[in-house]
Formats: C-alpha cells, sequence, structure tokens
C-alpha cells in the first residue's frame, strides 16, 4: 500500500507541478470568458459612416427612406426588437442597447447626384466610377415603379461584407416601400402594425415532477457539460498513454517492474493521473461557481440566472462518480494502447478509435437532451463507454429513478474492472517488448498468457 | 562451503516464450561476499534469467529462492537491478526521481534524503540534484542510474553491463564500490560481455549459451581446467615448424606475436628446441593461461560447431 501510494504521488507531482498544468488549468476559464466578451467588444466597435446616394426613380420613396435610415428610427428598431427577444426591458438595459446600437448604425450619409437628362446605364458607371475611387460607398437605384412584381431595387456597395449596414438599408428600404404602399392603398399604418404585432411565445418544458424547465438554456447547458466531460476525457487519457509510453520508451519499466508489481503501477499510474484531472476539474468548477455567485450580485442578470438549470448536490454526486467512470474506462484504454506502441506518435494514430467512441458519445448527448425518456435514451446511459457521457446530460435533462442511474453505475464498475484487467495483462508483458509495435494476435497472446 | 550458505539458489529453471525455450533447465548458486560474473554471447538467456531473478517474470519450470525464499515484494526490496536497457524520467528533476525509485524500495524518505545527498556527493553529481535528465552528459546519466540501484542499500546487486559508456575513471570508481559491498558479505551478479573486466572482477563464473549451461564454477578452476597448451611466440622465421600437424594444433596471429596452440601432449621444449635448431630468431616465448575470452570463444564456438553437426546428421 505504501508503494502504491508512492506511484499515486509521483503520477499526481509529475503533472501538477508542471507549468502547462497550471495554463491549461487557467486557460479554460480565460477562454470562456474571451468567447463571453470578446465578440461583444467587436461588434460594439464604431462602424464607419456610410455614404449613399439614392435615385430615386419613383420619386416617392427616397424621403421615407431617409427617414427610416436616421439615428432615431434605428434606435427605436433595435429597442422593439430586444423587447420581442427579452419580453420586457428594464431602464438600464435599455439604455445599454441605445447607446449600443447608435454606435452600431452610427450613420449613414447621403450624397446628392443629380440625375436629370442622363440614362440609367450613364448613372450606374457615374456612380460606379465615383464608388471606385472612394467618393461614396454604395448606391441605391429605386425604380419607377415600385408595385410592378417585377421591379428590381439595385443596391450596389464597396462594402459587401458590412452586413449591419446592408440589412438596415434593406429592412429600411422595406419598410419604406411598404408604408408608401398602404398610403397608396389608403390603409392606417399604425392600425395595421396593432393587427400584425406577434404574440408573446414561451417555451418551457415540464418535467415528470411538473416542475418547469426552460428548453433553450438546458441544452446550452447540456453541451457545456458534455463538453467539459469529452475534454477533460480525451486530454487526460492522453496524458496517460503519454506516460506509459515514457516509462517503455526510456526503459524505466524494467526498472519499475523489479520493484513493484505491474498491476499495482498501471493502477497507480491512473488514480494518480485522475487525481489531477479532478484537481483541474475543481477549480474550473469552483471558477465557475465564483462567476455565477458574482454574476447573481449584478441585477440585470437575474432573468438569464432564472433560466440557468437548477443543479442540486446531488446532481454533482453523480457528475463526479460519471466522470470517474469515463475517466477509467478511457484511461485503461490509452493506457493499453501506450504499452502496445514504441513512441508516442505511433500511439497518436492509434488513439483515434477511442476518441471517435467518445464522440459518438457525445453526439448521444443531443438525442438525450432532447428526449430524456426515449428509449435510445435509456440505453446509452446504461452502456459502457457511453454512459460517461450521456448520463450526466440526461440527469440534467431529467433525472432518472435512482435505480437506473445504480444498474448504469454497476454496469460501468463492472466493464472498468474488465477493462483494468485486460490492461494489467498486456501491460505486464508489453512494458517489457521494446523494438517493434505489437500486433493484435500478439496482443491476445500476451492476454492470455499466465 | 556449503549450499545453505548460498544467497541465490536457481533450482533447474526454464522459461519459454511461445515454441522459443529463453532458459532451458538452468541450475546455478551465488554465494555473498563473491563477485558472481554471468556471461554468455546475445541472446544466450541472460536477460531473461535475471527478470526471472528479480521477480519481473516467473519461471515455467524450476525454483528461484533468495536467502531462502521465493521471490516477493520483500525480497525485491532487498535487490538492486541495474539493467542493461535503463533510463530515466526524461524532465524530472534529478533528486525527484531517486526519491521515488527509493520510496519504490521502502526507503524511509528521510533516510532516502540523506542517502541522495551523499551520493551525489560521492559521484561528484551534488550540482546536479536539482537539474533535468536532459541536463546531463550520458556519462552523469549512468552514474544517477547506478545511485538509484543502490539507493537502498541493497544485498544482492545484479548488475547487467554497468560500464559501458563510461569512462576508465568511473569505471575504476565503480569497481571500488563494488569491492566496498563485496566487503560487506554482499551478492554481487554482474552481466557483461568484456570478458576483460570479467576476468578482473568475477570469482566465480557461469557461462551461458542458447538457453543452457556451458561452463561454471570458480575463476581459477575454470582456468586450470582447461589446461590448453599456449605459447605466445614472437619470432622471425619458423614457419614451416609451425604448420607441423603434429606438433601445433593451430596459430592465431595477432598484431605482433603469435599464439600458437600445441597439440595435447606436445612438449614446447620440443617446440622451442627445434625453432632454434631451424635457426629462427626468437624475441618472445612465453606459456600463457588461456584468456577467460578465449574460453568464452572457444566454447561459444565450439557449441555452434556440436550444433551443425548434429543437425547435419
Amino acid at each position: 500500500m505504501k508503494k502504491f501510494l508512492a506511484i499515486v504521488k509521483h503520477e499526481y507531482r509529475k503533472i501538477v507541478l508542471k507549468w502547462t498544468f497550471l495554463l491549461g488549468t487557467l486557460l479554460f476559464p480565460i477562454l470562456g470568458l474571451g468567447f463571453a466578451i470578446v465578440p461583444a467588444i467587436i461588434f460594439s466597435m464604431k462602424g464607419e459612416t456610410t455614404r449613399l446616394v439614392v435615385i430615386d426613380r419613383s420619386g416617392k420613396i427616397a424621403e421615407r427612406l431617409k427617414d427610416n435610415l436616421s439615428a432615431e428610427r434605428i434606435r427605436e428598431k433595435a429597442r422593439q426588437a430586444a423587447a420581442n427577444v427579452y419580453g420586457e426591458l428594464n431602464a438600464s438595459q435599455e439604455e445599454k442597447i441605445r447607446s449600443g446600437t447608435s454606435q452600431l448604425a452610427s450613420g449613414f450619409e447621403f450624397v446628392d447626384f443629380d440625375a436629370a437628362g442622363k440614362t440609367l446605364d450613364q448613372i450606374r458607371q457615374e456612380l460606379n466610377i465615383r464608388a471606385a475611387s472612394d467618393q461614396i460607398d454604395a448606391y441605391l437605384i429605386i425604380p419607377q415603379d415600385i408595385n410592378d412584381p417585377g421591379a428590381r431595387f439595385e443596391f450596389r456597395s464597396r462594402k459587401a461584407g458590412d452586413f449591419v449596414a446592408n440589412d438596415s438599408i434593406k429592412d429600411a428600404l422595406n419598410e419604406a416601400v411598404r408604408s408608401q404602399r398602404l398610403a397608396d392603398a389608403n390603409i392606417d399604418e399604425s392600425k395595421l402594425a396593432a393587427i400584425n404585432r406577434s404574440i408573446s411565445f414561451e417555451s418551457k418544458s415540464i418535467s415528470e415532477r411538473g416542475e418547469e424547465k426552460d428548453g433553450d438554456s438546458l441544452f446550452i447547458a447540456s453541451l457545456v457539460i458534455g463538453m467539459m466531460i469529452y475534454i477533460s476525457l480525451t486530454v487526460y487519457g492522453q496524458v496517460i498513454m503519454g506516460a506509459v509510453v515514457e516509462e517503455k520508451e526510456t526503459r524505466i519499466a524494467e526498472i519499475l517492474f523489479s520493484s513493484a508489481r505491474p498491476f499495482e503501477l498501471m493502477l497507480g499510474k491512473l488514480v494518480g493521473v485522475g487525481l489531477a484531472g479532478l484537481t483541474q476539474l475543481g477549480i474550473w468548477a469552483g471558477s465557475l461557481a465564483g462567476m455565477g455567485i458574482f454574476l447573481s450580485t449584478q441585477a440585470e442578470m437575474a432573468p438569464f440566472l432564472e433560466s440557468v438549470p437548477k443543479i442540486t448536490p446531488l446532481m454533482l454526486v453523480y457528475f463526479l462518480l460519471y466522470f470517474l467512470a469515463g475517466y477509467f474506462t478511457y484511461a485503461a484504454i490509452f493506457a493499453l494502447i501506450g504499452s502496445m506502441v514504441t513512441t508516442v506518435q505511433e500511439g497518436g494514430q492509434f488513439a483515434f478509435p477511442p476518441i471517435m467512441i467518445m464522440l459518438i458519445g457525445f453526439y448521444f448527448g443531443f438525442a438525450v437532451v432532447r428526449d430524456p425518456n426515449s428509449e435510445l435514451s435509456f440505453w446509452v446511459s446504461m452502456s459502457p463507454f457511453f454512459a460517461p457521457l450521456t448520463m450526466p446530460i440526461r440527469i440534467l435533462a431529467e433525472t432518472p429513478p435512482i435505480c437506473q442511474i445504480m444498474l448504469s453505475l454497476l454496469i460501468n464498475a463492472l466493464a472498468i474492472a474488465g477493462l483494468v484487467w485486460l490492461t494489467g495483462r498486456v501491460y505486464r508483458v508489453g512494458m517489457l517488448m521494446y523494438g517493434k509495435r505489437a500486433t493484435i494476435p500478439e496482443v491476445l497472446k500476451w492476454i492470455k498468457q499466465a | 562451503m556449503s549450499a545453505s550458505s548460498s544467497s541465490l539458489r536457481v533450482d533447474s529453471v526454464t522459461k519459454k516464450f511461445g515454441d522459443f525455450t529463453a532458459v532451458d533447465d538452468l541450475s546455478f548458486e551465488v554465494r555473498p561476499g563473491r563477485v558472481f560474473g554471468f556471461l554468455g554471447p546475445n541472446g544466450a538467456g541472460k536477460t531473461t534469467t535475471i527478470r526471472m531473478i528479480v521477480g519481473i517474470t516467473l519461471p515455467d519450470e524450476g525454483r528461484i529462492e533468495l536467502w531462502g525464499r521465493s521471490v516477493s515484494g520483500a525480497v525485491q526490496e532487498r535487490i538492486g537491478y541495474l539493467p542493461e536497457e535503463r533510463g530515466l524520467y526524461k524532465k524530472m528533476k534529478i533528486a525527484d526521481q531517486l526519491r521515488y525509485f527509493a520510496a519504490l524500495k521502502n526507503v524511509p524518505s528521510a533516510v532516502a534524503n540523506k542517502r541522495i545527498d551523499q551520493w551525489l556527493e560521492r559521484l561528484e553529481l551534488t550540482e546536479w540534484k536539482n537539474r533535468k535528465t536532459t541536463d546531463l552528459s550520458k556519462g552523469m546519466q549512468q552514474k544517477v542510474q547506478f545511485i538509484s540501484t543502490v539507493l537502498h542499500d541493497p544485498d544482492l546487486l545484479i548488475l547487467d553491463e554497468p560500464f559501458s559508456g563510461l569512462d576508465p575513471v568511473n569505471v575504476e570508481f565503480m569497481i571500488e564500490v563494488l569491492s566496498e559491498f563485496r566487503a560487506k558479505e554482499k551478492t554481487i551478479i554482474f552481466s557483461t560481455h568484456l570478458m576483460e573486466t570479467a576476468e578482473r572482477l568475477c570469482h566465480d563464473i557461469l557461462l551461458i549459451n542458447r538457453a543452457q549451461k556451458v561452463l561454471s564454477g570458480s575463476l581459477r578452476s575454470i582456468k586450470e581446467g582447461y589446461g590448453k597448451n599456449l605459447i605466445a611466440l614472437r619470432a622471425v622465421g619458423g614457419e614451416g615448424i609451425l604448420s607441423d600437424r603434429s606438433l601445433v594444433g593451430r596459430i592465431v596471429q595477432n598484431a605482433d606475436e603469435v599464439v600458437v596452440e600445441l597439440n595435447k601432449d606436445a612438449d614446447p621444449q620440443v617446440l622451442l628446441k627445434r625453432l632454434l635448431d631451424a635457426g629462427t630468431v626468437i624475441s618472445k616465448f612465453e606459456k600463457i593461461e588461456p584468456s577467460l575470452n578465449d574460453i568464452f570463444i572457444d566454447q561459444v564456438r565450439g557449441d555452434a560447431k556440436a550444433r551443425t553437426e548434429v543437425e547435419a546428421e
């Protein structure tokens, strides 16, 4: 037992005391923060003013369009769009959106152009030249008869990629034309808007216990948890493989085997690396919880936090158990591969099958979150290899009866015992075989060897 | 010495890998306080035998006893094994690795720390204590590996080609350490291809070839029993006499002299007289003992020859 602890301690320190561990541990929260903040910063950067020429051959649209593209109108539209998403807005949020969108659509400058007496082709040619020489950014040609179904509204822009500005123009134009048509047909615009207002559709799912859950945020939470399990299993599986191959490659195995039993060495390695993984996961979970607590003090995040699925302490225990099940399943497979191959590179090629299985399990997670009680969800959350990736999601979406969880844990524990036994047999012989990669028949022979 | 005083007893041990027999019915004993030379060509079964002694693999048949007990965890803690293929963790500090190897032999950490400092100082590696393996030269790594073998003060030391890659100064130093171990009545098993070193260090010899014992006993008795009639000769002329098959078995031409192997009953004096009578100018004429190298080559070749003859029949 003392030797076993020495092995565990050695493997644990070997990983945790490396600066790459520190980097990896800090990188995840930083990346998460980055994904949340960076897009917001980028999109809030002020766009340049778009210089626009409007050729209104119908003579009815230009004024309405200019009006629609004014800063006040754009702000108003953004507020309405936001209101559709969030329901009701409080004062501070409204303020934010207002300042945000006023920056976004920071403007259109209407450039005058004398079209009198010129043909359409002449106009196009002249405007193209002006655009090419950077005098204007875009031009719009409104056809003579806006009610003709074949009429084309020609919009040409130097900045085809500026989708924010282009969309604003398209929306404003659409609206201007519609308003004109309504006016032509003598229909009151505000009345029509009231009739057309869409209903407020609130979608929540009901669990078997009759509790309401938010479907969208459940999906996102499942994705995050599935991703976290998948990534840590892949990373720590490869760490195990690297450690095994190193001892084989440097021939340290020979010395180790003369001091401790191979099985003890292998298990010590699995446990030591596993503890390092738990340390990292603990830090991540801690920082997530810290972020949650911080966010909950921000009043404006209240509606968002309300929609986050409730995670109970019991769920955390389940998650931990399934993380361990997944870890030991895949770590044993990676250790087995490590003791078969001769170099880390060679091991990398053979890492493909277990990673593929993990990825399939990860995708099964989507099926589970859509219908946690389907037959498929039941079977994948029972089976070895897949349960560690799917059962936590099923528990989050809708906790199955405890007997199912226990059965799934039992099945996985048995599978792990079998895998560890198998890996132990291969490890014992494979670690002392230098020079060439083992073939499958050879490995089968090692397993049978007493 | 009686059999009970031997620290290692290998009794009719056989090990097979599939159809291949690596070790075939091998028996020998090793006594404490003596250096035991375990010799044999590549692929003879040396490493397999050693692995069975240190408990890495188990024999298919036969028994191995260390201090009267079969190999177990407690017995393993008294063995120091330096394999031929050996290594260190690349990215780990020297002191940390040594501590780990000591912990695997159940050495309390305070004791281990003290011994690590002592050994590093003795081998002039103190300043490398907190450096990584990749910073060390090959020779320094060898020395660190040696320290890891002796940190737990083992009673049985098994060294497989311990001197390969070491400079002469360090070889001498290691030989000094070995004699200290021997003085403390510890058992040393020493495996090598270098017959000169074996001849210098070993008291007892076991030569194996093709999984089987070829020769064993004390170096002295082996040499005496291998009573070959060898003459080292440096002379000008006399070629005709040396090709006389009734007198000379064969000759080996060395750089500046000829080693003449006389027939078993031939008298060296007769050869000398005939050479002088023929007017040969002799600058060296010396009766020599067979070297361990000669015995080794002779036995291994003879073995191979006998085998081809058997196969030809």
